[in-house]
């Protein structure tokens, strides 16, 4: 890990020669120049501490995401550290590289990234594992952790897939449990002592990582099965904490990034800038797991809000700020704050936008006052249809709601609608989905306040449960392949009508996002195995179920003992000795009442449910003001 | 209108990247600019006929709409704090009233053509008459002996007729028929003030 000196020698001179040759022959070079504006380009030699993010996924999605954007830029604003960025080159850049022996290098510095002292992968969900390790192959890094020694650099990991990383955990020297922004600087300066050290021990490292809040080092810690295929245990090394415990920030209006975000020289997928207005969602959908693991809510200030949207635009140019959460209409002061920010922007021709729209008539209105979204159209996900399933998931909804929803943003000139549904939940008859059909053939027939809503278009988006770690569905079954395809032909059957339009995601996909999610470690071969077949899951045309299904036979794993199989309250989950901040108890309860059909309220408008995320009750629950009119 | 070059990493940047490029400076500029009217107020810009990837270029042009008095300097700092490397606004010119549009003037499209011997100018029709693709006009030169088979490329100028390139350049230039495929040389009319 220490800088190499070849003396004449830039550690970028052979990706230099490589692009000058390559990028006339590839699609969109521009992914690949790193000249992007508002990037710090740091000199490689000048940082102590030298990292490198990864998005393992094509320019254009990585460049949308937020949270690489928060490290880059607080890494970045340190002296002594700089921090470069690179994603997942498009097929026909892969094959230049691998045709050149030239190793996946960083955007900015075109250094390799083997060189860096850090390489910073962020796992957004199961469907990119295949991609990472394509990533660390395509890097020259040796892929496991245990192969890895001197001169190479640490592999990290955070995000969502952190939380249970098994199937590709060995992939990571450490990973990191929940919000980044502290944890990340505790690590820099870990690694920048132990650069200064005498005996540069990798071990020595790595414990010195596991002994900072929020930090799993995959190797300390040891997982033995028993016969019938369960975990026997997880058992930790001396000094390892059992369990690791995500870390959280408490206020956020002391974190204020990013200010001056990278802007992408390739169209990204959601082309505008994010204003993060609060982290964490209680609504307590028992099926989300962002909803979960990010909890409390901490909403930031609306003052310091609107100051920093300004300073978005005036360092990016962008023409549209989006305020960002996992639930925008939720935040306290959602009025005041949209509404006064889309009169200051309108003047400067800038939209202000939401993401995702509660079901129900103010978040309607909300979105017209913000005119712009109306050339998209509007999207609602009141997710499943009957009255029982809905107090399953504690999605509270009723077709009144929906209705009136609808009503409000057909009488407000939307003519696209789109819904999202999810098939395949515990306990989910056929008759329920049929009452899916039944909810959407009643939309277009009293659409419009009780009359036909002439002119709708509703298209109707269905996904597949899949029961994600640290949830109250943890321990559900997902449904088989033959299940699943029955309740598409009945939505398929049911919805033939003018003005409605069905899609689903693709069965197999889902499937292999439920082996992946609630996978543990002996996956990793499979992973590997469809890696190197050229599996790239988050590209369609790239995702190959029978490639996956050989390559876990070849493994000696059951795909469908993962999927649909339902886990017993006893049995050791595979992420056990990973703590997101909600207690096992707390969701084993939610899981019961989902069972029994019961609904937990959130506990921003009623009282503590004692998920276990604060401590002491509400002492962490962070809100914007006084609730909007 | 603003003349710009785009050069080195940048000219990997395809027509659309550039326009975004530029209407993002342009918008951080704080220049008071001309935007539609209605719901999605959209900024006027006019660009230059678009470059292939790869392409170099010292004398593009974009026209956009302001609603107020703009100072030349001062608008091409701003402009070149706010853009990528590669691309650099090099002049700011008022657009006469009576000048015709963008697309009207630029049908013609000067390009250098260097491969390591002799430079040579490539002269392509790239609207109306005559258009042809450079890719066609560089497998025409190469097959005739007269260029390298990968030169370096760089537009160098736009035109509104082809005896105006020699305002610009003294040498050799070529210019390529799109129907035909035929390649000519053509010279600087002789009108006596040389």
């Amino acid at each position: 890990m220490p800088p190499l000196i070849f003396w004449g020698y830039e550690l970028s001179e052979e990706t230099e020669l490589f692009l000058g040759e390559e990028l006339a022959g590839v699609t969109r070079p521009g992914r690949y120049l790193g000249i992007e504006v508002n990037a710090y380009r740091k000199p490689f030699r000048s940082a102590d501490v030298t990292c490198v993010l990864v998005y393992p996924d094509a320019y254009e999605i990585g460049m949308s995401h937020l949270g690489l954007s928060i490290l880059y830029e607080e890494i970045n604003e340190r002296d002594d550290a700089m921090a470069d960025r690179a994603y997942l080159p498009w097929v026909d850049m892969q094959e230049s590289l691998e045709r050149r022996g030239i190793r996946l290098f960083g955007l900015e510095s075109r250094v390799p990234l083997g060189e860096f002292d850090l390489v910073g992968i962020t796992l957004q969900h199961e469907l990119t594992y295949a991609n990472v390790a394509r990533v660390l192959g395509l890097a020259g890094i040796p892929l496991t952790a245990a192969e890895r020694g001197e001169g190479v650099p640490l592999v990290i990991g955070g995000g969502p897939g952190a939380f249970n990383p098994e199937p590709v955990a060995e992939l990571f020297d450490l990973l990191v449990l929940g919000e980044g922004e502290e944890v990340l600087h505790e690590l820099i300066d870990a690694v920048k002592g132990w650069k200064s050290t005498e005996r540069r021990e990798r071990g020595a490292l790595l414990r010195a990582c596991a002994a900072i809040p929020g930090v799993y080092v995959p190797s300390l810690y040891s997982v033995h099965y028993r016969p019938d295929g369960a975990i026997e245990s997880i058992e930790a090394e001396r000094g390892a904490p059992m369990p690791v415990r995500k870390r959280r920030l408490t206020d956020l209006d002391r974190w204020r990034h990013p200010r001056r975000p990278v802007i992408p020289l390739v169209e990204p997928v959601h082309d505008r800038c994010s204003l993060e207005i609060f982290r964490g969602c209680t609504r307590g959908c028992r099926f989300c797991q962002a909803g979960m693991i990010y909890r409390p809510v901490r909403e930031r200030a609306e003052e310091s809000l609107r100051a920093w949207a300004w300073e978005l635009v005036e360092n990016t140019g962008c023409d549209e700020i989006s305020l960002s959460s996992l639930n925008s209409a939720d935040y306290t002061r959602i009025l005041s704050l949209s509404g006064g920010l889309a009169s200051e922007m309108g003047e400067k021709h800038v939209a202000v936008s939401l993401p995702s729209l509660r079901t129900d008539t103010f978040s309607v209105e909300l979105a017209a006052r913000l005119r712009r979204v109306k050339r998209t159209g509007l999207t609602f996900a009141p997710e499943v249809a009957s009255p029982r399933l809905r107090a399953t998931v504690n999605k509270v909804v009723s077709d009144e709601d929906l209705l009136s929803a609808v009503s409000a943003a057909y009488r407000e000139g939307w003519r696209k609608i789109k819904l999202y549904f999810m098939v395949g939940l515990p306990g989910e008859s056929e008759e329920d989905v049929e009452e899916i059909c039944a909810l959407v053939r009643r939309i277009m027939r009293e659409g419009a306040h009780g009359g036909p809503a002439k002119g709708l278009r509703l298209s109707v988006s269905v996904s597949t449960f899949v029961p994600k770690s640290h949830t109250p569905l943890q321990w559900a079954r997902q449904m088989s392949l033959p299940e699943i395809t029955r309740r598409h032909f009945i939505l398929k059957d049911g919805l033939r009508m003018r003005g409605v339009n069905l899609r689903w995601h693709t069965r197999e996909m889902s499937y292999l996002e439920g082996v992946l999610s609630r996978g543990d470690r002996r996956l990793l071969p499979a992973v590997l195995a469809a890696s190197r077949q050229g599996c790239l899951d988050s590209w369609s045309e790239f995702f190959s179920w029978e490639r996956w299904l050989g390559a876990l036979e070849a493994a000696g794993l059951d795909p469908s003992w993962y999927v649909e199989r339902e886990r017993p309250r006893s049995e050791t989950l595979p992420w056990d000795h990973l703590h997101a901040g909600v207690d096992r108890d707390f969701l084993w309860e939610e899981y019961e009442k989902a069972v029994r059909g019961e609904t937990t309220p959130d506990c921003r408008f009623s009282e503590c449910s004692e998920c276990g995320a604060c401590s002491p009750p509400r002492a962490q629950l962070r809100l914007a003001g006084e609730a909007a009119p | 209108m603003l003349k710009y070059r785009k050069e080195g990493d940048a000219s990997f940047l395809s027509h659309r990247e550039a326009m975004r490029a530029m209407e993002r400076a342009l918008r951080r500029s704080g220049l008071p600019l001309d935007f539609s009217e209605g719901f999605s107020p959209r900024l006027r810009m006019s660009f230059s006929p678009a470059l292939p990837l790869g392409v170099a270029a010292e004398a593009e042009y974009l026209e956009v709409g302001v609603a107020g008095e703009v100072d030349p300097d001062e608008a091409r700092e701003k402009l070149n704090l706010a853009l990528p490397a590669g691309l650099r606004v090099s002049e700011v010119l008022p657009v006469p009233p009576n000048m015709p549009k963008l697309s009207r003037w630029a049908r013609f499209g000067l390009f250098r053509v260097e491969d390591g011997g002799e430079t040579l100018y490539l002269l392509l029709a790239l609207s109306g008459e005559g258009q042809g693709r450079l890719k066609d006009a560089v497998v025409a030169l190469a097959q005739r002996g007269m260029a390298a088979e990968r030169p370096m490329l760089t537009r160098v100028g736009l035109y509104a007729s082809p005896d105006e390139v020699f305002e610009d350049v003294r040498g050799k230039v070529i210019i390529f028929d799109g129907r035909t495929g035929e390649l000519s040389e053509i010279e600087e009319e002789p009108d006596g003030l040389d």
